[in-house]
């Protein structure tokens, strides 16, 4: 077995593991640092994966700006780990058992199907670079790439609109 | 064939050519698992929701293992839309949660139970 | 394509003009952008279809008659919102601009032809229908109700993307032409299951947003806890475009497995039949029971999904039309009702708040009476009608079972629609007469004649498209 593939399952491994500890963690903040280890092993596959360009902007996008924003909304509003009520286990045990038929369902899809593996002759590992994307984000994705900053601009209205203190309102 | 002298000659990736397919679905589809296990049980707004991100998380896996896989860019654009939107969602969801705090301070799902769950 | 960038641009203006001192300007204004949106879709009626930015969005008739719908519901809503004047807390410029932008969302979903084009839509649409969930900000039955609703949406959003995912992993494309002929050309015995598994997970993920049971949970809490014109906006537009989307994404793309998807989709026509219609009889606020009668029309319009044919297609047009037209004037009514009579500050949204409604306001009880008669599909209204094409269509795909079982729950709904009618009619109530604004007056009088003319001559419409 040679280091790159020990590597991905070593990757996986911690994946799997931080993203079980997110939901568990009783702490939110907890989840929250779990929940950024997770997307710094993800950014780890697709390094592995040879889409540099996204394990970029998957650490500057999600790690940078929006779990800085969960953990602000976090402190800010002074969550202690104690303010949660815990669900009765059989609530529990039921959510395990629908997780666990979604994942044998979908498993059992895969080894039914046959998934074509890789084509070594027509393999282009320039696929994930940054100049290649370019070109199919501005031109094919032209339309959905605009109307994207329609939805951008309705999250910022929608948000200052909700978030902002009305008159008489206290600050926090 | 002559090689490009612009492209760097960079050899298939190590992982590509030693990991089958299926062990990507696998991993991606156990973290979409996690997220639904995790929607279902926390009743803290906030991990709900991270546990959706991770949900999110595992579709951007899964689309740029296959796009690599099939040297099919596509997949990996579609990567950036889910980014926007996941950015999108955040700053809703977390104006709505601080709203809602601002009326009750607190942010357990199960508290107000004028509507039932 | 005219009226998405429009609209696109009109919701920016709707934001700018919120910075003008009077905010009279801001009704009349968006009426007019909306009546050159509906202009500007018609402006390609028989140019047959038409493929924008390399098959990203298909403009065809059946696309138009839905933009249309939408557009005139909108337009509609819009009217009888009155500019939100009456509240002093209120952010005209900003509903407003919102729901505009999430028009946008709802035509895309109406039109794509990729895959990416839907997603974007639906959360253009989901996105601005949270926010207006919550934008009474004081009143914590709305604000729980925008965190349910945005918790819930997010996790359809989840099972939505996976769906896409496993989908592009089976065919290799987001496009629906190409999965078309994927799906077509699957032999016996080497089937993608794959592609089952995405389609599966992406329906689910849009049945959460069209409210079909199992999926149904959030609406009723959802449905209630909003400021009524948002609810008339989310049962009447988004549900539209929802189901557009699926007839789209169904008969563009997955005609070849017909076989496997529309047993599970009868399946959740028929659980969603009876989750609506006996809710619905056990509410007594009658904005609940609306929520649930929401769910219910969900059901009917299924029916239509499974036999997916050109009838259909048509009667999924045609029953969105009368829907929407109906759903529009209970909620109108109800908004003057509920406001006039108050328990502790808050409207009062049950039924007995439309006891007597009649002897005081004939004509807010006619055009009450109506819209039930249509939500209930007694002859001579629109509503009739559209139940009379979806069973036809049914029917001839050899479907006969589940139209049986729409029959029999479509006669529970008259037990639920004619309460609220009793009540106007017959109980004694102190009821005063409610000075209804002139525009507003018409609105209801023009939604109230269009599904009367459609339920005597639903010809008019069969011959459009």
């Amino acid at each position: 077995m040679n280091s790159t593939v020990s590597f991905f399952y070593f990757l996986s491994f911690l994946t799997i593991l931080s993203a079980v500890m997110v939901v568990v963690s009783r702490n939110p903040i907890h989840s929250v640092l779990y929940l950024i280890l997770a997307f710094f092993t993800l950014s780890g596959h697709y390094i592995l994966l040879n889409a540099q360009f996204l394990a970029a902007v998957n650490i500057i996008v999600y790690a940078g700006a929006i779990m800085v924003l969960f953990l602000f909304v976090i402190m800010f509003l002074n969550m202690k780990q104690d303010n949660e009520e815990a669900k009765t286990n059989i609530a529990k045990i039921a959510a395990t058992i629908v997780g666990g038929t979604v994942f044998v369902i979908l498993f059992g899809a895969y080894r039914k199907s046959a998934i074509p593996a890789f084509n070594p002759e027509n393999f282009d590992s320039q696929v994930g670079m940054i100049e290649n994307l370019g070109h199919i984000l501005f031109r094919e994705y032209l339309l959905p790439f605009e109307l994207a900053s329609i939805l951008l601009l309705v999250a910022m209205v929608g948000a200052v609109m909700l978030g902002k203190r009305e008159i008489g309102e206290r600050h926090f | 064939m002559i090689p490009n002298p612009n492209i760097p000659e960079v050899s298939i990736p190590s992982v590509i050519q030693n990991i089958p397919l299926q062990h990507y679905l696998i991993l991606s589809t156990l973290l979409f698992v996690i997220g639904i296990i995790g929607v279902l049980t926390r009743r803290n707004a906030i991990i709900i929701f991270m546990s959706v991100e991770l949900m999110l998380n595992a579709a951007n896996l899964l689309l740029i293992a296959f796009s690599s896989y099939r040297s099919d860019p596509s997949g990996q654009v579609f990567v950036f839309f889910i980014m926007a939107v996941a950015a999108a969602e955040v700053a809703v969801g977390l104006a709505i949660i601080v709203m809602i705090y601002r009326n009750t301070r607190n942010t357990d799902i199960g508290f107000l139970n004028k509507l039932k769950w | 394509m005219y009226p998405i960038v429009l609209l696109s641009f009109f919701g920016i203006v709707t934001l700018f003009l919120g910075f003008s001192k009077s905010k009279n300007i801001l009704l009349p204004a968006t009426l007019l952008f909306l009546i050159i949106a509906l202009a500007g879709n018609f402006l390609e009626w028989n140019k047959g279809p038409l493929l924008y930015f390399y098959d990203m969005l298909r403009v065809d008739n059946v696309t138009l008659a839905f933009n249309g719908i939408i557009l005139l519901s909108a337009f509609m809503i819009f009217a009888i919102s009155g500019g939100f004047q009456d509240n002093p807390d209120s952010e005209p410029a900003e509903y407003f601009g919102l729901m505009l932008f999430s028009l946008v969302g709802a035509l895309m979903m109406v039109g794509f032809q990729h895959l990416i084009m839907l997603f974007i839509g639906v959360e253009i649409l989901s996105v601005a229908m949270y926010v207006l969930t919550g934008s009474n900000k004081r009143n914590l039955r709305s604000n729980e109700a925008a965190l349910k609703y945005f918790l819930m949406g997010a996790f359809a959003t989840g099972f939505m993307l996976f769906g896409i995912t496993l989908l592009y992993g089976a065919t290799g494309s987001f496009k629906l032409e190409q999965i078309q002929g994927f799906a077509s050309n699957m032999q016996v015995g080497s089937e993608s299951y794959i592609l089952y598994a995405g389609l599966l997970l992406l329906l689910i993920g849009m049945l959460f947003k069209v409210s079909a049971a199992p999926f149904h949970f959030w609406t009723p809490d959802v449905y209630e806890g909003a400021p009524t014109i948002f609810t008339t906006f989310m049962s009447t537009v988004v549900k539209t475009a929802g189901f557009a989307a699926l007839f789209r994404l169904l008969s563009g793309s997955f005609t070849g497995v017909y076989g496997f998807w529309w047993i599970v989709i009868a399946a959740i026509a028929v659980l969603t039949l009876l989750v609506g219609n006996i809710g619905a009889t056990s509410q007594n606020s009658f904005k609940r029971m609306l929520a649930y009668s929401g769910i219910s029309h969900a059901g009917y319009l299924l029916i239509a999904l499974t036999a997916l044919s050109k009838p259909s297609q048509n009667a999924i047009i045609f029953y969105s039309l009368a829907y929407s037209l109906s759903t529009i004037c209970a909620f109108g009514v109800l908004m003057l009702v509920s406001k006039e009579k108050t328990i502790g500050g808050q409207p009062n949204e049950y039924y007995d708040a439309f006891n007597g409604l009649a002897k005081q306001n004939p004509l807010l009880a006619f055009v009450l009476t109506v819209s039930m008669l249509s939500l209930a599909g007694i002859p001579l209204t629109a509503g009739f009608w559209g139940k009379f094409f979806i069973f036809t269509s049914a029917a001839e795909r050899g479907i006969i079972w589940i139209t049986v079982i729409a029959v029999l729950m479509s006669t529970v709904g008259i037990y639920y629609y004619f309460r609220v009618i009793i009540s106007s009619y017959l109980k004694e109530g102190d009821l005063v007469k409610i000075r209804v604004a002139p525009f507003y007056k018409v609105i209801l009088v023009l939604a109230t004649f269009l599904t009367i003319l459609f339920g005597l001559a639903p010809g008019i419409f069969e011959g459009l498209i």
